[in-house]
């Protein structure tokens, strides 16, 4: 598609280039004047406009001279003070001929001082500037250099910006390294390599997103973490983030088995990122339906907001240890959410519902933002150890997390619940796909009997057609009776 | 013998490979700025081209820069060097035929 683009470029562009450049057209009419007029000063008649300039700041000092008509001194410039009744000469400055013929007669002496005053009270010297496109200096182009500097300005921050998102990815690794390294049996995997050796580098999707794939674990299938930096290689979303400040974000996405974890949802973190998360997340809206909680009631800071499926979750995943990392970090969380039902944000279908439940995924979904506001230093990578901490501590404890007999009931029943409501959403869509469907099977039916060639397998295949419709109409019957039956 | 919290947790046999998350399962969570930006860029350098504005070379130069910043390291750079290439000949191309410099609009 783009190798058709570049050729109609290049069509347009030798089509472009044949007619001729335009040039200006302001020095070419000098050519032509001399066949206008036989008179003698036919070649200067025209130099009057564009000498007009030179010709009045002259005149003072050839104001003496010039009274006598010689045109073969000034040749070089259109004397308009000269010529006195000349033919086809065109005179702007009538009135610089009155005063000469006034003076004609008179004496000469002294009166260049007299035209000088005269002339400097009477006309005001004009000095047109030369048009900017006729200077041949660099200051016309100024629009030019300031576009090549901003240009500039965009390829400086460029490099500085992927400098300073790389090294912050290396500094997190370098100070978690050791953590995951002693956790995973395989830290780093970018999913080409034939086996399954730990690269033990961060895999570079973007120029501010690194990912990290660990796995080989006990109690998970494995671990994904997100650096999600600030984008500081563009200049336009540098600009932007002064006047909107946001922070370089770190997401941890921890996969389970089924038996790792038992059936609950559950998130805790700031009040607004709870808010947001209720209505977006498919899980949250659908399982977590009251308002966030204030952490306050289990010890947490106030800015912290709990949503859980049900009171026994919260109380058994808000054991001390958690809290006590929660409450030491509270700055840098930004989420944590549990659940295993988790199917990611809510799907906008164009045509209504889909048709089947989205595929969930035991997950644990942690977010923390970077201290630092943007101003980040590889140095605050290292404040982002004991969250790693938390994580593997999360994954360890929610293996041993069980309910009990109560809580599990009810948590079935949500899940029961949930699903009853998609399938009474879904109820006419799938009726409609139903019916598609069945039409379809008669039609092929119908066709492979037209298709037999044997006429006497067509007509066995069509009457075992016919009594199976029969049977389905005397079935269909039936059960209306007995709904009336029923009923009454 | 040692206790659970000592035990080395790493399991080599648990070992799950790397899928990178596939995007048409989740079309919100990509970033539509390079595209936008680069085609951006294809119709502000025709634009410079046929119409022989100048200002529209230029943004075109600047929108193919920024869709190459944030442009994803998986994506073709053929693309990329093409809507360069093509924003630097509308600059080119529109000095060529005229070259006065550029007035500002006020």
């Amino acid at each position: 598609m783009y190798g058709a683009y570049s050729f109609w470029v290049l069509v347009l562009m030798l089509n472009s280039l044949l007619p001729e450049g335009r040039y200006n057209d302001d020095f070419d009419d000098g050519e032509d004047l001399a066949d206008f007029d036989d008179n003698d000063f036919a070649e200067f008649e025209d130099m009057t406009d564009d000498s007009a300039a030179e010709a009045e700041t002259a005149p003072p000092p050839r104001a003496s001279p010039s009274l006598q008509p010689d045109e073969d001194e000034d040749e070089d410039e259109a004397t308009v003070e000269l010529e006195d009744g000349q033919d086809g000469f065109e005179d702007p400055d009538t009135q610089d001929q009155d005063i000469y013929s006034k003076y004609d007669q008179e004496e000469f002496e002294g009166i260049g001082d007299m035209e000088k005053t005269g002339q400097s009270m009477k006309d005001p010297l004009i000095i047109h500037t030369v048009p900017a496109h006729l200077q041949n200096s660099w200051e016309s182009y100024y629009m030019e250099i300031l576009m090549v500097t901003g240009l500039l300005a965009y390829i400086m921050n460029y490099i500085i910006g992927k400098n300073k998102n790389s090294r912050l990815a290396q500094a997190w690794f370098n100070s978690h390294r050791e953590l995951l390294e002693s956790n995973f049996a395989l830290v780093g995997d970018d999913g080409t390599s034939k086996e399954a050796v730990s690269t033990g580098k961060l895999n570079q999707e973007n120029e501010h997103i690194y990912n990290l794939w660990c796995s080989g674990r006990v109690c998970c299938e494995g671990m994904l973490i997100q650096l999600k930096f600030l984008k500081r290689q563009d200049l336009l979303n540098v600009l932007a983030r002064m006047m909107r400040p946001a922070c370089d974000q770190v997401q941890v996405k921890v996969t389970l088995n089924d038996e790792d974890m038992d059936t609950f949802v559950f998130a805790v973190g700031t009040k607004k990122a709870m808010a947001r998360l209720q209505k977006e997340m498919q899980d949250l809206s659908e399982f977590c339906g009251d308002k966030p909680k204030s952490g306050a009631k289990y010890g947490l800071p106030e800015s912290l907001a709990i949503l859980s499926e049900m009171g026994e979750v919260t109380d058994g995943v808000m054991d001390n240890k958690m809290v006590h990392y929660i409450t030491n970090h509270a700055d840098k969380i930004e989420s944590i959410h549990f659940s295993d039902q988790f199917s990611g944000p809510k799907v906008m279908q164009e045509e209504g519902q889909p048709l089947k439940l989205p595929e969930t995924k035991k997950t644990l979904l942690f977010t923390f933002n970077v201290p630092g506001m943007g101003n980040t230093s590889p140095k605050d990578m290292d404040a982002l150890l004991p969250l790693m901490n938390m994580v593997i501590y999360s994954i360890d404890k929610v293996k041993k997390l069980r309910l009990n007999r109560e809580g599990k009931q009810k948590a079935d029943k949500n899940r029961a619940r949930v699903e009853e409501n998609f399938l009474k959403q879904t109820h006419a869509q799938r009726q409609e796909a139903a019916q598609t469907r069945r039409e379809e099977k008669k039609r092929a039916e119908k066709e492979r009997i037209m298709n037999e060639e044997d006429p006497e397998r067509q007509r066995r295949l069509e009457e075992a057609a016919q009594r199976r419709e029969q049977k389905k109409i005397e079935k269909k019957q039936m059960k209306m009776k007995q709904i009336k039956v029923k009923a009454m | 013998m040692l206790s659970n919290n000592m035990a080395d947790p790493r399991r080599q046999n648990k070992i799950l490979r790397y899928k990178p998350p596939s995007t048409e399962t989740n079309p919100t969570l990509e970033d539509p700025t390079p595209d936008y930006m680069n085609l951006l860029g294809m119709i502000f350098s025709m634009c410079g081209l046929m119409l022989k504005l100048k200002w529209c070379a230029w943004i075109a130069v600047y929108c193919s820069f920024i869709s190459f910043a944030n442009s994803r390291s998986s994506e073709d750079t053929k693309q990329m060097m093409s809507s360069f290439m093509l924003s630097i000949s509308a600059v080119v191309m529109s000095y060529l035929q005229n070259p006065q410099p550029m007035s500002p609009p006020w």
